[in-house]
């Protein structure tokens, strides 16, 4: 005799089974045992003891999103100064008249990440806004390059090597540009 | 676990409204389920209580975007699945479960051993045990489940069957293991 697998079974469990494996089982008592574990695990699961953290980690939240606020702010005063010092650059380039204290091919790249950057951020903010709801999904993503760039403005005022410098930013445009591509494009309603 | 987490709307309001406190409350509502899902989504409880912060701070970032039109339970659960599962993904790409199943014993005692259903259940892997906790206790669907690890829904209800046909093996003929 041809017994139900256990995909026929979970199935049937979850009242999508076919008509041949509910008239199997109904016939069946090895079936129809496979089928009452079946209930009586997932029974047994939901029974299982709710685990509950060690630790409190309520204050490392109201952490990272204090040092949020502090990197917003701080990302707002950059943009400006980001701005100012591309012209200023720009113009240092230009007229290559007080010995540049960024070599020039560094100043006119650092000029345009800045210009990006900043760019990219008026265009975030433009977006985002009450009502935006993204999946779980994206919104991790999303929260992750935040982080990473949070991390990269952090560093931004400790560096003062050109190159490295240089680098810093044109990450930080890359990353703008993946959070852009995930808040703007992929950005969906989530309904429950 | 099947909960019912009712939260006033007043303390919703609060909460968008970037309210500290009605954040706190918020996060003391839900610490406990979300940690839960977490423990049982992952293997140790260092992830979990990652996953309970980073559902948290998702929360405090998305919440001014919560329509308010379904239980926020269910909206927390979601992001809280979502991160435990990117979670298990990250892991599954610094090294396969197949491999890690037989460096590290994960797979259990021999079969026929009956064992109780929390460790039987603990020995599955990541994934199996992610889509046996997603569906038969919390009640995803597998197209729900598809979608959150970016799979089928062919993939999730394999992954299932594989699960109880383990379990079964695990826990004997009676399929409930002893009682611990």
């Amino acid at each position: 005799m041809m017994h139900c697998t256990m995909d026929q079974l979970l199935a049937e469990r979850d009242g999508e089974g076919s008509p041949w494996a509910r008239q199997h089982v109904a016939e069946c008592a090895e079936c129809r045992a496979e089928l009452q574990a079946l209930h009586q695990r997932g029974a047994g699961l939901r029974a299982l003891p709710g685990r509950r953290p060690s630790r409190d980690r309520w204050p490392a939240v109201r952490g990272v999103l204090a040092a949020e606020r502090r990197a917003r702010s701080r990302r707002t005063v950059t943009r400006w100064m980001g701005l100012a010092a591309a012209a200023t650059l720009a113009g240092l380039v230009a007229t290559r008249a007080f010995g540049p204290a960024v070599t020039p091919v560094y100043a006119a790249d650092l000029a345009l990440a800045k210009e990006a950057s900043a760019t990219l951020e008026e265009q975030l903010a433009a977006w985002d806004g009450p009502g935006r709801v993204m999946s779980g999904r994206e919104a991790a993503i999303a929260a992750e390059l935040e982080d990473r760039i949070a991390v990269i403005d952090g560093a931004l005022p400790e560096v003062t090597h050109e190159a490295r410098l240089l680098e810093l930013w044109q990450q930080r445009v890359e990353l703008m540009q993946q959070l852009y591509t995930v808040r703007v494009t992929r950005a969906a309603y989530v309904a429950f | 676990m099947t909960l019912s987490l009712a939260v006033p709307d007043i303390l919703v309001a609060r909460a968008k409204a970037g309210d500290e406190e009605a954040l706190e409350a918020l996060f003391r509502a839900f610490e406990a389920p979300v940690y839960n899902l977490a423990r049982r989504m992952l293997r140790n409880s260092e992830d979990a209580e990652d996953v309970l912060q980073e559902t948290f701070l998702e929360v405090v970032r998305s919440i001014r975007g919560y329509r308010g039109d379904g239980a926020l339970w269910g909206w927390v659960r979601r992001i809280a699945a979502s991160k435990a599962l990117m979670r298990i993904r990250r892991e599954q790409i610094r090294t396969t479960e197949e491999l890690l199943e037989e460096s590290t014993g994960r797979a259990g005692p021999p079969l026929g051993l009956t064992l109780d259903l929390e460790r039987a259940f603990e020995s599955l892997s990541d994934t199996s045990r992610a889509v046996v906790w997603l569906h038969d206790v919390e009640g995803y669907t597998h197209e729900e489940i598809a979608e959150m690890m970016g799979k089928t829904a062919s993939f999730s209800k394999s992954q299932l069957s594989r699960a109880h046909v383990r379990l079964r093996r695990l826990l004997g003929p009676s399929g409930e293991g002893r009682s611990t």
